[in-house]
């Protein structure tokens, strides 16, 4: 027991020393995740829909090649970005740009190139995540949607992505819950995360274990909270599983029955509704 | 009748070497419903797909109003008027049954909410569905859900409806009430092409039946000749086999 005591006496001496610096690191994770988390949504959702733009041997040439190389680009940006560790991005993108261009391309803020590489790191799942959810939908949906009249573009943006859209947002949420603790590798360039208040603080104290329990509770604390408040987005984004029948026409609702062709239907000839049906027409 | 309104012209389809439809050739004029009858895999579906230009036909030509569909009409402005009813009714799931009965009209016929909201509201009442508009389509019986889709149809105000086998997936006590409400059309003047298996609603309803029998239309003619006097074997063979189930 007393081992308790002792870690929690280091953590309140820790917090009373760092607390900010903890909060601060927390407050930059989630904000760094979330922005991170949508552009890349926003990423994905892109390369989702230019991969699915149907093409047909019909179509010319030149917009055959087009939609092929989007597809070769966009695989080739999926595979690399999903296939290296996001660490080894962040340092490529930092360190490399300036490197191969003798300084002259750089990122002069910190802030800019960790939201572009989580960005980046996010897109290319979320772009496979976006195409499945695509072609998960019914065909019958997009029939549907042509039959009346509506374009490729009309019925992926009102009838298709809402539905993908929806059926993805468990992954979403995965990729926002797998972004505040990833994020914990962006101090290899320096980004003020939650994990490199642990890093300052350990280097002072020399408190390694009890800054870790205390970084394990804060990550744990963000990504609970996260996911609850991700099954309440979902639930709200379900609607009410109720409706109400507008009354003032209740007496429409009889209108249009008609029995089964089995069970002695206007149609037989024995009905008298028949003989009445065939004298009208 | 009026005049022709579509023509179908040497129409074939194949998909890959497996020959579908064998030089269909027909019209429909104005307010005549044609029911299209035949056994499963003859190629009715197919028919009206390449028809509305779900399926590319292979070979042939579809003119409307005279006018070659694929060339000289603007794919959206066809499909507005050609309207499709599904066996599997293929409502937006997303939306609720106002929205899917306002969509095509505020996106292809680019008409302002107000007032397609009254037109949905008139053709949700023509199918006695207008008490339904706020539910969504999973909260919907089959039958229910077929006479929203027969109304999303009918709001893009079509000059003529194609229906794929609109009761084949509804339970027997559903299939009345959309039978009734496209007999309604019917007698309404709405000129209609139906593929149906239900044979009492063929021979009452339709003013022609076209026979489909291996990728080519076997017989074309009045329901009472067909159903009474049958010419081709085929087509009596046909005929007995379903009869004796349905009637
Ligand atoms: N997309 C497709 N690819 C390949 N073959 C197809 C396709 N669609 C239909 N077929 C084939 O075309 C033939 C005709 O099919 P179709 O659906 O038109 O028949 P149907 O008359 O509507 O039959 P049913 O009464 O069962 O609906 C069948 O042999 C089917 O296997
Ligand atoms: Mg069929």
């Amino acid at each position: 027991m007393d081992r308790f005591a002792l870690l929690w006496a280091d953590i309140v001496k820790l917090w009373t020393k760092y607390g900010a610096s903890y909060l601060n690191g927390m407050g930059n994770t989630l904000v760094l995740a979330l922005v991170g988390t949508v552009l890349g949504c926003l990423i994905g959702l892109i390369c989702g829909v230019l991969n699915t733009i149907p093409y047909s041997r019909k179509d010319n040439v030149v917009k055959r090649f087009f939609l092929k190389l989007i597809r070769v680009v966009i695989r080739v940006y999926v595979e690399v970005f999903r296939g290296t560790p996001m660490v080894l991005q962040a340092v490529f993108f930092y360190y490399g740009l300036p490197y191969f261009t003798n300084n002259a391309v750089k990122f002069t803020s910190i802030w800019l190139v960790s939201i572009v590489v989580v960005s980046i790191n996010t897109g290319a799942y979320m772009a496979e995540s976006v195409r499945g959810g695509i072609i998960s939908i019914d065909k019958g949906q997009t029939e549907g949607a042509t039959a009346i009249g509506m374009t490729h573009w009309q019925s992926m943006v009102h009838v298709i992505l809402p539905q993908a859209v929806r059926n993805i947002i468990p992954q979403i949420g995965n990729n926002f819950i797998i972004n505040v603790k990833d994020t914990s590798v962006m101090f290899i360039i320096g980004f003020p995360e939650f994990f490199s208040a642990h890093r300052a603080a350990v280097g002072a104290s020399y408190l390694y274990f009890p800054s870790a329990t205390v970084e394990m509770v804060g990550y744990l604390t963000m990504t609970l909270i996260s996911s609850f408040l991700l099954r309440w987005v979902e639930r709200k984004m379900d609607g009410s599983s109720n409706y109400e029948l507008v009354q003032e026409d209740q007496l429409t609702l009889t209108a249009g029955t008609y029995t089964h062709p089995d069970r002695g239907t206007p149609f037989d000839e024995t009905s008298k509704e028949f003989e009445k049906g065939k004298g009208e027409n | 009748m009026g005049d022709s309104l579509l023509q179908v012209r040497h129409l074939s389809k194949s998909f890959g070497s497996h020959e579908v439809l064998k030089d269909i050739d027909f019209t429909v004029d104005t307010g005549e419903v044609i029911c299209i009858i035949g056994s499963s895999g003859s190629g009715k579906s197919t028919l009206l797909r390449c028809i509305n230009f779900l399926e590319q036909p292979t070979k042939g030509e579809i003119l409307y109003h005279g006018k070659n569909a694929e060339t000289e009409w603007k794919r959206t402005l066809y499909h507005s008027k050609v309207g499709m009813v599904f066996q599997s009714f293929n409502l937006f799931s997303n939306h609720n049954v106002m929205e899917n009965c306002v969509l095509g009209q505020m996106q292809v016929l680019k008409i302002k909410r107000a007032e397609a909201e009254k037109r949905a509201i008139q053709y949700l009442e023509k199918v006695g569905m207008a008490a339904y508009r706020k539910a969504r389509p999973a909260q919907l019986s089959g039958g229910q859900k077929q006479r929203v889709a027969i109304a999303r149809a009918l709001c893009m105000e079509p000059e003529i409806l194609l229906f794929d086998e609109p009761t084949s997936a509804l339970d027997p006590e559903m299939v009345g009430e959309v039978l009734s409400v496209m007999q309604d059309l019917a007698s309404g003047g709405m000129t209609m092409l139906i593929v149906t298996h239900e044979m009492s609603f063929a021979r009452d309803v339709a003013s022609r039946v076209l026979f489909m029998d291996g990728g080519v239309i076997l017989e074309d003619s009045k329901p009472s000749d067909l159903f009474t006097a049958p010419k081709m074997p085929r087509t009596q063979e046909f005929l007995k086999r379903v009869l004796s189930r349905q009637l």
